[in-house]
């Protein structure tokens, strides 16, 4: 039997007086605030316009963002009934940003999560076997890069012809090969990590290291440039719309009701300013999460 | 490095033989060629990726050029001029030799050769991209000094919000409001009447609206990335220790010292941004009317007017990887740590 072990329980140390603090402590708990808000302002305005868009239309009824009545025409904001006005066929403002919000969600989230699998597996698998697969997968990565990315986009989805899905993998050809240098440079990273090679040295098998020991390394600097990512996405896919090669006429998009007010910029200001407002709100708000997150996680 | 050892004890000072020896190994030398020739295979795919884009379009160019009601034989001899029968091997081998003879077809919509269109349009883009750029670096440098000399003071707070914003606007957005406010509101610019004209003055002034809608997101990227950098240095590097403890003057060692550093980073990274740079003509040219490349070639997709569109995609494609194995070479040249640091590896 093994000698008499000690009574862990009473050796826990007698409280120490803390120690005098160079910064006073309201500064500090002031410091900390700023820093819960810089991340939770930001979040709470991407779950609020999250819930506009998806949730909003379900428990209040809203008007029809495609279609209006000529009688309720250019009505301005604060009109009974059309907060934010009409515009010339008498749709809702509001009504539009709601659904073009949506689309504009349903697009850039479903291009990162392309993005994420697609790229994240080129990248992976170029930063962790090295040598020949990352020459050549490196290559077709440049290739990708080397693209401008609106010119990329506005030329796939012309070839491909306007609709959400081909939208989708048009503005993916953008996404694919920047997720795979974000996980081809973290992977090359974590992968000369002490701890890897005694994996390694352990016999644990290439599936086992990547998922259990790499990618944890990984995420934190995936997730901070998704965020970033999503902004730029939701940028072009605007571009492509207000160009007019994105959601056709009858769908609302923010692109688009930017696109059209612009012709009667003098009269109408509203047209493209609350727009333009919206989709400014959208993209700081992810740039500002993604730059809390990066400051909280380390990530540069 | 092998060869560079190898003539190290048979050198004779100043002599031509010893200094072509030293050029031949030198790392930095080594290196550079070696980024110029992985740049071969990228340019290639670049190339190849623009034809299959282009190619697998669903309609016919030939009906698309003649109309509905184009005979059958009328189609197929256009098909026959255009070249369209062959295989897609060889007519993407015939435009690749076009393309590295300098010559990338004829437009299907004017009946002239893409070059002399591409010739036409060029100069505005390049004269809208340069007034971008230079504004966009020129102020990054000076906030981005001014804001890293007291961090976290007002100014540096200031800057950052500014650059939040607009690293936040998308270019068309930020275009149309700067249309209003300016032209609109103000009446200090017109938005209709955007030729460059004759004058200097009345180019300057046709542009600012347009340079500024395209500079302000990379002013901001700038100006983010200058300070965060210089600010690093002034906190960790032991050189701004030393400048310090030997009584350089403050300004001196922030402009002098951590600035002077933190221009190679930028610099690399205005070469990389080249290729956001150009994307973004496509979509502000046409706002402000300008006759640059970035309106015809929205232009040339609403037409469907494929050697124009190829030819526009390539070379906006090529001066972007132009730029990114500028950035590479830069990077390796200009810093002394990674030339050698990378190439002992």
């Amino acid at each position: 039997m093994a000698a008499q072990l000690p009574d862990m329980t009473t050796t826990v140390p007698p409280p120490q007086p803390s120690l005098p603090s160079l910064v006073s402590s309201r500064r500090l708990k002031w410091r900390k605030a700023a820093r819960a808000l810089r991340l939770w302002v930001p979040a709470g305005i991407l779950t609020l316009l999250l819930f506009l868009c998806f949730v909003w239309p379900y428990i209040y009824t809203i008007p029809p963002g495609n279609a209006g009545s000529i009688l309720d025409s250019s009505l301005p904001p604060f009109s009974p009934g059309h907060w934010l006005g009409t515009d010339a066929n008498g749709v809702d403002i509001f009504s539009m940003l709601v659904y073009g919000g949506q689309v504009s969600f349903e697009i850039s989230l479903a291009v990162t999560a392309v993005g994420v699998i697609i790229g994240g597996t080129i990248g992976l698998a170029a930063g962790y076997f090295g040598g020949w697969t990352d020459s050549v997968l490196s290559r077709v990565i440049d290739v990708l890069i080397a693209f401008p990315a609106l010119v990329l986009v506005l030329a796939i989805a012309e070839v491909l012809g306007p609709s959400e899905l081909h939208l989708i993998w048009a503005l993916s050809a953008f996404a694919i090969p920047a997720q795979a240098r974000v996980f081809r440079g973290a992977t090359m990273i974590a992968r000369h990590a002490p701890y890897i090679t005694a994996a390694r040295l352990s016999g644990t098998g290439n599936w086992k290291i990547i998922f259990r020991h790499i990618m944890p390394n990984v995420i934190p600097g995936v997730v901070t440039f998704s965020l970033l990512g999503l902004g730029i996405i939701v940028i072009l896919e605007g571009a492509v719309d207000f160009l007019g090669l994105g959601i056709q006429v009858p769908q609302p998009s923010w692109g688009e009701m930017i696109a059209k007010g612009q012709n009667v910029l003098i009269a109408t200001p509203q047209y493209v300013l609350i727009p333009s407002l919206v989709l400014l709100i959208l993209v700081m708000a992810l740039n500002l999460l993604g730059d809390a997150l990066r400051e909280r996680w380390g990530v540069r | 490095m092998a060869l560079a050892q190898q003539v190290q004890p048979q050198r004779d000072p100043g002599g031509r033989a010893d200094l072509a020896r030293r050029v031949a190994g030198s790392p930095a030398l080594q290196l550079v060629a070696r980024r110029l020739l992985t740049a071969i295979p990228v340019l290639l795919g670049v190339t190849f990726l623009t034809f299959v884009v282009m190619n697998i379009l669903p309609g016919n160019p030939a009906q698309l050029i003649l109309g509905i009601n184009a005979s059958p034989a009328a189609i197929h001899k256009l098909e026959v001029q255009l070249g369209l029968d062959h295989p897609f091997w060889d007519r993407y081998w015939l435009w690749l030799d076009g393309l590295l003879h300098g010559n990338l077809g004829i437009a299907y919509s004017n009946q002239q050769s893409v070059n002399s269109d591409i010739a036409q349009y060029l100069p505005v883009t390049c004269w809208l991209l340069l007034y971008a750029l230079v504004g966009a670096l020129a102020g990054g440098v000076i906030v981005a000094v001014l804001a890293a000399r007291k961090p976290n003071g007002l100014f540096d707070r200031l800057s950052l919000a500014v650059s939040m914003i607009g690293l936040s606007f998308a270019p068309y957005t930020l275009a149309v409001c700067l249309g209003w406010l300016f032209a609109v509101k103000l009446g200090w610019f017109h938005i209709i009447d955007s030729s460059l004209g004759n004058n200097p003055f009345t180019a300057i002034k046709n542009l600012t609206l347009p340079a500024a809608s395209i500079g302000f997101g990379l002013f901001s990227v700038y100006t983010r990335l200058l300070r965060a950098d210089i600010v690093e240095q002034m906190e960790r590097e032991d050189y701004i220790v030393t400048a310090k403890a030997k009584g350089v003057a403050q300004w001196r060692v922030l402009v002098v010292h951590a600035t002077k550093n933190s221009l190679f980073t930028l610099i690399t990274l205005v070469a990389l941004n080249l290729g956001t740079l150009i994307g973004a003509t496509a979509i502000i040219e046409p706002i402000f009317s300008l006759p640059g490349l970035g309106a015809e070639l929205v232009n040339a997709i609403n037409i469907n007017d494929l050697p124009l569109i190829e030819g526009i995609v390539v070379l906006f494609a090529l001066v972007t990887v132009a730029g990114n194995l500028l950035a590479d070479l830069l990077y390796t040249v200009l810093d002394p740590r990674i030339r050698y640091g990378r190439s002992a590896s």
